[in-house]
Parts: C-alpha cells; structure tokens; sequence
C-alpha cells in the first residue's frame, strides 16, 4: 500500500513546477493577509486599482472614507475568500509535496501529523491558550498580584444567587425541555400527519434566542392597572380578573419566565432526535413486548426508553450544556437585574462593566469546570453509541 | 449614558441622545456655565469675538474658504494645534495627509453634532478624522480594541471611572504631559471636568448634560390653570392637583432601554440630596465615607419614595416604574397631542428631546411637538427643597488619548478649545464644558438656554454620583437594589440600602 503510493505520487512529488507555483501562490497569500490585516486594506487595494486605471479622483475619495465603500468591501471580500480557500489549499499541497520526498517510512509517519497540524495550531492558539491564560487570570488581582480574592468573592451574597440561578436553569429548562420533547415525539408517533405537527414544535429552533427573547417580551409585556394590557399573557391573566403581573421583571416568576423561553426553543431539537430514536425501535421487540401483554405505559417506560437511552442521553447532555452557558435569554430580559442574573451574564458585566477582569475570569472558568463532566458525559455516550 | 449599552436588543441606536443614562459628572459643565455667564465677561468675550472672526488668514492658511469656521485663532496656546494650523515652510500644512482614528458612542444627532464640529478642523488641517460611532456596544468594542493592543488613537466615555481603569492600566495617554495644564484647568476648572489623578490629566470633558430639569407639556398646563412649581411643596400641590383631576403626575422609567436599567430613578436621589444636603455629602457618599445606611441618604430615598410611590402619582406605582422603557415612557404625555395627558412630568436631562417623541420615534422625520414655553413640551428646573442648597446635577462625556502622535495630539488640543465643539453646540445644540464657551453660542436654542439658566442659578454642581461610584455599585447593586426598592413601592429601604453598602468593593 505505501509502497504504491509513493509510486504514484513520486512524479508529483518531484516536480519544480510545484514548487515553483508554490513559492509564487505563498507570495501571493502574504500579500492577501495584509491586505486583511490592513483595516483599510480593501479601500487601499481598490484606490490603487483606480489609480492603475487613471480614476485618481475616485481613489482619493476611497483614501479619505468616502467613495466606493461598499465595492472595496465586496474585493475586501473576495480576497478574504481567495486567501482562507486558496492559502488552505496551498499549505495542504506544499506540506504534502514535502513531505512526499522523505524516504517512505518517515514519511507514513510524518504525513497525518502534517494534516492535523493547522487545526491543531488553530486550536492552541484561539481554544487551548486563552483557556490557560483565563484560569491564570482569575488568580491575579488588577496590579497583576497574586490573590485568591476573586475566588473567594463567589462565595460571597451575590454570586451564590447566581450560581443558585445556574443549577435551576440546569434542572428546569433542561428536564423540560428534554421531558416534553420526548413526551411530543411519543404521542406525535402515533398521529396522521406527523410531520405538519413536528415542524410547529420545530420551528421555534431556528430563531435565535435574543429574537426568541424579542418575541415573549411582548408575551410578557406589562402595563399599569389602568392601560389596556397588550401583552398577550397578562390579557389573558387580566379577562379572569387578576391584576396584571410583571411576568419579566417580578422575582421570582422571571425565572420560569426566561426558562420556558428556552424550553420553547430546545423541545424542538429533543423531539426531533427522540422521535428519530423512537422510529428506530424495531417493531419486532415491540410485538414480543406486546404479546407478553405489555401495556403502552409498560412499552413505553420499560422497552422504547431504555432502548433510546443512549440519545436520551445525547439530547441531555447537549441541552444541559447550552443551558449552562445561557447568557442571550437573561441579557436581553433585563441584564439580570432582577435577581435573575446568570453566571455568563455576570462573567460579561464584571468583564465590560465593572472592569473585574479577574472575577470575570473566575466565572469562565466555574462555567468551564461545570461544563466539563457534562461534555464527558457526552463524549462517553458518543463512543458507547459507536461501539454499539 | 453608561448604559451597559452593550446589548443588541437594546435600540439605542435609534435614539440618538438615548445613549447616556449615566453620564458622568455634568460639574464641569455647569461650572463652565456659571463662569461663561455671570463673571464679567472679561475672559469670555475674547474667545467669542475670535470665534465668530474666522481665523481663516491667519492659521488655516490659502485652502481655508472664506465663511466662518469652527476654529480656534492662532496662537490657540497649545503647541501642536498651532502647527497643524499654521501653513508650514514648504507651503504645505504639516500634518496634511496623517490620520486620527477616535472612538465614540455617539449615534444619531450627536454623531451628526460632532461630524459638525470637526469637519473644519479636519479641512483645514489636512488631517483625516476617522471616527467610529460604535453606539450602544461602545464600550465593549473599546475595551476589547484596548486589551488587544490596537486601540483607536482617542476614545470618547461617558464614566470617569472607566478612564481611571484604563489609566491604572497604563493604557492612557496623560495629556498632561504635553497640554498647557494651567490653561486646562482654567477652562474647565472643576476637578470633575478634567479626571484626574494626582498631576495625571487623563481625560478631558467633551459634552455636558444637565440633569436638575423636569419637562412637560406646556399647552395642558396652562388649559387647566397649573403653574410651574418652584418649591418641593409646589411640586407636591401639584400632585395632588393633578390626581385630583382623574390623571397620573409623574413618568419615571427604571427599566432601560436594555440593560441600562434604573438610573432615572437613581438619579432622583441624587437629585434630591443635593437639593438637601451639602454637596460635601454626595462626595463623600461617592467614596463611601458616607454609606447608604447613613440618615442623610435615607432621607433622599425616603423624600423620593414619598412622591413617586404615593398612590396614583405614577401610573402603576414602583412597578410601572421598573417595567417602564425610557423610549415610550413619557408617550401618555402626548395623548390627544398633549391635551390630555396620562402624565404631566418627568425628570430626565437635557439630551432629551424629540427622538424620543412618539411621532418622530415611530414614523421618523421631524416631529411636530416643538420644545419650547410657547410649544409643546417645555422644560422646567427642578424645584428648590431647601433654602440653603440649591446644587444641580450634571454629567459629562469625556475623551481620553490613547496614541500618542503629534496629529493626534493636535486634534486633542482641537477638542479642548471652545471652538473644539462649536460646530455640535450651533447645529446640533449641546452644553460645551469649557468655560470660555461664550454664552450666546446657547442663544438660540431653548433647551441650552434652559439648561444654562440652571446651572447658573444652582449653587453647586454635582456629577451624577452613581456614575462616579464602584461600576459594580453605581451600574451595578445601585440599579438592582434601586429596582427592588421600586418594586417594593419603598417599604424595603433599609433592607436595600444595606444590601448596596455590603456590594460595596472591598
């Protein structure tokens, strides 16, 4: 096998030609990156081009912040495109064509390390050292001093609240959500057009939280006694003849007020998911079942779920995780002003707002250390799914 | 405003004047006020002829057109903007072609304000003025562009605290260093006017706001006979006249836009303790030598508390407040175009204006309610309390240099001078914090006429304390607590006023 590869490519291998073009395409991507790196790069490059072209005027224009703005961004554009796709291409096949002409063994053992390199540098640089540096943070005061300050303030009024806030997001929106995804896809497996009926629970998924957030303010409105309610909650509240509640911003019904936002949005994802787990029950167990003379509840919590527990799993996990970080739902609400602050929105307000660098990155890393076993959980479920 | 305006949701962008809530201390400006307006005319009067003489043959040089521009006359005193405006030996201006990046959260009219105030600068120097009107993420966008090492040559902040941050950090330039500072401290002579920190000048003032002003609609007061209050008893009379009459006194809004939440309402506090106490109180309430438990503070909540929680005073009581937007707040003002309206007053500073009107706010153009005692809306000060203190309150924007060149030095120095803003203040409309502003640039404009008057017949200026306390405290436990406070219609102040002073930084 290797010895045919290195048949086949020892011709392509060799060839000055590639090198050549090669050296030129690598030329040609340091140019495009500074031209990206440059933040007039696209308005640079196309005055230069008018100036080629004798439109002098139009490129002064472009010098000064006026002129062709939106062209220069559209070739600014185009670059960045040329660049990425281009300069990934270029460096898989210049690191291939090298590594082609090492004596075979080597080369076996060089050649997949060459392809995992880039994501493996990607990695480290944007994932892996600011993660590092992050934990390193949350030990150093604003002077850059040692101090365990930041972690002890956590253990202080406010931060208790918020991590308290955390662990019922974690329970309620997460079992709720996977609770009533599975409960759809059970009942809607059993309906005439179940696929009209997923896509209204579906649907919600793909708005985004803060539009989602945007959406049940207005569910949530709220006016004085005297004002007509136009918030369809408090309408409805209203015609039994309650007074109407500040659904948003009233601790503590603003908190299962943002969670069933969230709910509304994921039940979609865990039906889906489920329902496909569910179809996948062969009807051969389920029959056995049946002629054993189970019961549907029997079917259905003593054969269909432990047969499913693997996305079960899957679908919590993934939720949870999200739910962990949930950060658009509260800041768009009201900024956790309300006592319904949440660790990712207080990670942002003492970065931003009260320059806490320090705390801030106590909270990244407590939301990273509760993330972790989630995402082992996952990752286990993953590979026993794989296995299987 | 010092808004945490970072939130998309928040729709600040649309309003223009919106994004200040918490501006910082308007000191300087009213400093500048009082000094433009009642001391002998001797220092102002000079700056004034000169603006209104273009300098053009002297500094800018041939390329200079002939109308009047917004520039300050050479020698201006400071050594860089006396370069860049002074043709060099080679006929060329020195700094032509260099260019100056500043960041700001001006959007909307005070985007529009400053592009007005910097455009002759910028034609007769040469120099190129990028600025990046980031709105309502201001500050993340800053500090991030800061943390990262490539920040925008100057940056505009609405929180002396946050430049002092910045400055702790090293990542100022301190213009001290090549600024006359006696001449600095001569213009806007308010130790809160320029922050600083020791013989450190770390940013100087741009725009000012006074905040001691109530507005109203001027054509249904005078329909049913009410007169503007002077006195906290007036205002209180009043109240209950209004209610009397089957409607609601107040508008207050603690609820944002975004998360900006609860600084009208902090804002009425420190209001009144200025109205009631020494200034000395709200300076030491901003260090914490005067805690919130203490009486003097208690007594402000509680004077507050006893106005807009009394029943029927605000639409809804503490609630409406917390759930009140400040875009639509005062919309029940304009009902049956203000004959009738759902409220009569709000206090709110003076960037107010018709963006934020219902007309203007939903169907854009110009709205058709005029500001002004014979117009729709009118603005009156703040009624008096006591005898003995008459302070007003204030904030201001200021800008702070990150570069150091000698370009971005020019435009710094630009920026001090009273022709720095006098494109904004005679387009637009807006307070200049330095002293040397001639008075009659406000003349024609209602709303800095009316501001001025305050700030010169207040005794003191005091900034907008929240905005100079901890950033945890002033935009953070101040705002919660002040919430819950409302939300509780005032019956919980003891147990919120401690739980602020527990948030207090260590």
């Amino acid at each position: 096998m290797a010895v045919k590869r290195a048949e086949g490519s020892g011709s392509y291998g060799t060839s000055p030609y590639v090198l050549v073009l090669s050296l030129i395409g690598l030329i040609i991507a340091g140019f495009g990156v500074k031209v990206l790196i440059d933040p007039h790069g696209g308005e640079n490059v196309l005055a230069s081009i008018y100036d080629l072209l004798g439109n002098s005027a139009g490129a002064g224009l472009l010098r000064n912040g006026g002129g062709d703005q939106f062209l220069a961004k559209l070739l600014l554009g185009a670059i960045a495109l040329l660049v990425g796709v281009g300069g990934i291409w270029l460096l898989f096949t210049t690191a291939s064509t090298l590594v082609e002409r090492l004596p075979p063994k080597m080369r076996d053992r060089i050649l997949p390390w060459v392809f995992i390199a880039p994501a493996l540098i990607l990695l480290s640089v944007y994932l892996v050292y600011p993660a590092v540096t992050t934990v390193i943070g949350s030990f150093h005061d604003k002077k850059g001093a040692f101090t365990l300050d930041n972690w002890a303030s956590l253990a202080t009024g406010p931060f208790l609240e918020i991590l308290r806030n955390n662990v019922i997001w974690l329970v309620v929106a997460t079992a709720g959500s996977v609770g009533l995804g599975l409960l759809v896809a059970a009942l809607f497996d059993r309906i005439k057009r179940e696929a009209l009926a997923k896509v209204f629970i579906f649907t919600p998924l793909a708005i985004s939280l803060v539009g989602a957030t945007v959406i049940w303010k207005f569910v949530y409105a709220w006016q004085p006694p005297s004002q007509p309610q136009f918030g369809l909650l408090n309408a409805i509240w209203t015609s039994f003849g309650n007074t109407p509640i500040a659904w948003a911003t009233t601790f503590p019904i603003n908190l299962p007020a943002e969670m069933l936002i969230m709910i509304w949005l994921q039940t979609g994802f865990a039906m889906v998911v489920l329902s496909a787990a569910i179809k996948g029950v062969s009807v051969e167990v389920l029959e056995a079942a049946r002629l054993d003379g189970a019961n549907d509840r029997q079917i259905f919590f003593k054969v269909i779920i432990p047969l499913i527990r693997g996305s079960i799993i899957t679908v919590t996990t993934t939720i949870a995780i999200t739910t962990l970080k949930i950060f658009d739902i509260v800041m768009s609400i009201s900024g956790g002003h309300n006592h319904d602050d949440v660790v990712a929105v207080r990670m942002f307000t003492e970065m931003f707002q009260f320059f806490n660098d320090g705390r801030a990155a106590a909270l990244a890393t407590v939301l990273f250390i509760a993330v972790l076993p989630v995402m082992i959980l996952n990752l286990r479920s993953f590979r026993r799914q794989a296995a299987m | 405003m010092s808004r945490a305006p970072y939130w998309p949701i928040n729709f600040m962008e649309e309003t223009s004047m919106g994004n200040k809530p918490s501006r910082m201390a308007g000191l300087a400006a009213v400093v500048v006020l009082i000094v433009a307006a009642c001391s002998p005319a001797a220092s102002s009067a000079p700056t004034g002829a000169a603006a209104s003489n273009p300098p053009a043959s002297q500094g800018a040089g041939a390329s200079a057109p002939p109308a009047a521009l917004n520039l300050p006359t050479v020698p201006t005193g400071y050594t860089e903007l006396d370069k860049a405006l002074t043709k060099g030996a080679d006929g060329k201006m020195p700094f032509a072609g260099t260019k100056v990046s500043i960041q700001t959260q001006w959007t909307g009219g005070e985007g529009e304000g400053f592009a007005a105030a910097i455009k002759d600068f910028a034609a007769a120097t040469g120099i190129t003025i990028n600025v990046d009107s980031i709105g309502s993420s201001h500050e993340t966008v800053l500090k991030t562009r800061i943390e990262g090492g490539s920040p925008p040559d100057m940056a505009a902040l609405a929180q002396p605290t946050g430049v002092l941050a910045y400055a702790a950090e090293g990542k100022v330039v301190d213009v001290a260093t090549f600024m006359d500072t006696a001449k600095l401290k001569a213009e806007f002579p308010s130790t809160i006017g320029l922050t600083t920190d020791g013989a450190h000048i770390w940013s100087i003032p741009t725009k000012a706001d006074v905040k001691s002003m109530i507005w109203y609609p001027v054509k249904a007061f005078a329909a049913k006979g009410y007169t503007v209050p002077k006195t906290w008893d007036e205002l209180v009379t009043l109240a209950d006249k209004i209610v009397a009459d089957g409607s609601h006194p107040f508008c207050v809004s603690a609820g944002g836009p975004g998360t900006a939440t609860g600084w009208e309402l902090t804002d009425w506090v420190e209001e009144v303790l200025l109205k009631t106490e020494d200034p000395q109180v709200t300076n030491d309430w901003v260090s914490h030598k005067v805690l919130f438990t203490d009486p003097k503070i208690k007594a402000a909540f509680d004077k507050v508390g006893s106005l807009l929680f009394k029943d029927k005073y605000v639409d809804g009581g503490g609630q409406a407040i917390v759930n009140a937007d400040l875009k639509t707040v005062m919309d029940p003002m304009f009902n049956q175009d203000t004959a009738a309206p759902g409220c009569w007053m709000q206090k709110i500073p003076v960037w107010y204006g018709p963006d934020f009107f219902p007309d203007k706010r939903t169907n854009g153009g110009d709205s058709k309610y005029k500001i002004g005692d014979d117009g729709d809306i009118g603005i009156f000060p703040f009624p008096t309390i006591s005898d003995q203190y008459k302070g007003a309150e204030g904030s201001a924007d200021s800008f702070m240099v990150l570069n150091d060149r000698p370009e971005v030095r020019a435009f710094a120095e630009f920026l001090a001078t009273p022709e720095g803003l006098e494109g904004w203040i005679k387009s637009v409309g807006v307070l200049s914090p330095n002293v040397k502003v001639p008075a009659e640039w406000y003349a024609g404009n209602y709303k800095l006429k009316v501001a001025n008057a305050i700030a010169t017949g207040a005794t003191a200026i005091g900034f907008d304390a929240s905005d100079l306390m901890p950033p945890a405290v002033g935009q953070g436990s101040f705002w919660t607590g002040i919430s819950d406070w409302a939300n509780s219609n005032g019956t919980n102040t003891d147990a919120t006023l401690q739980a602020i002073d527990d948030s207090w930084p260590k």
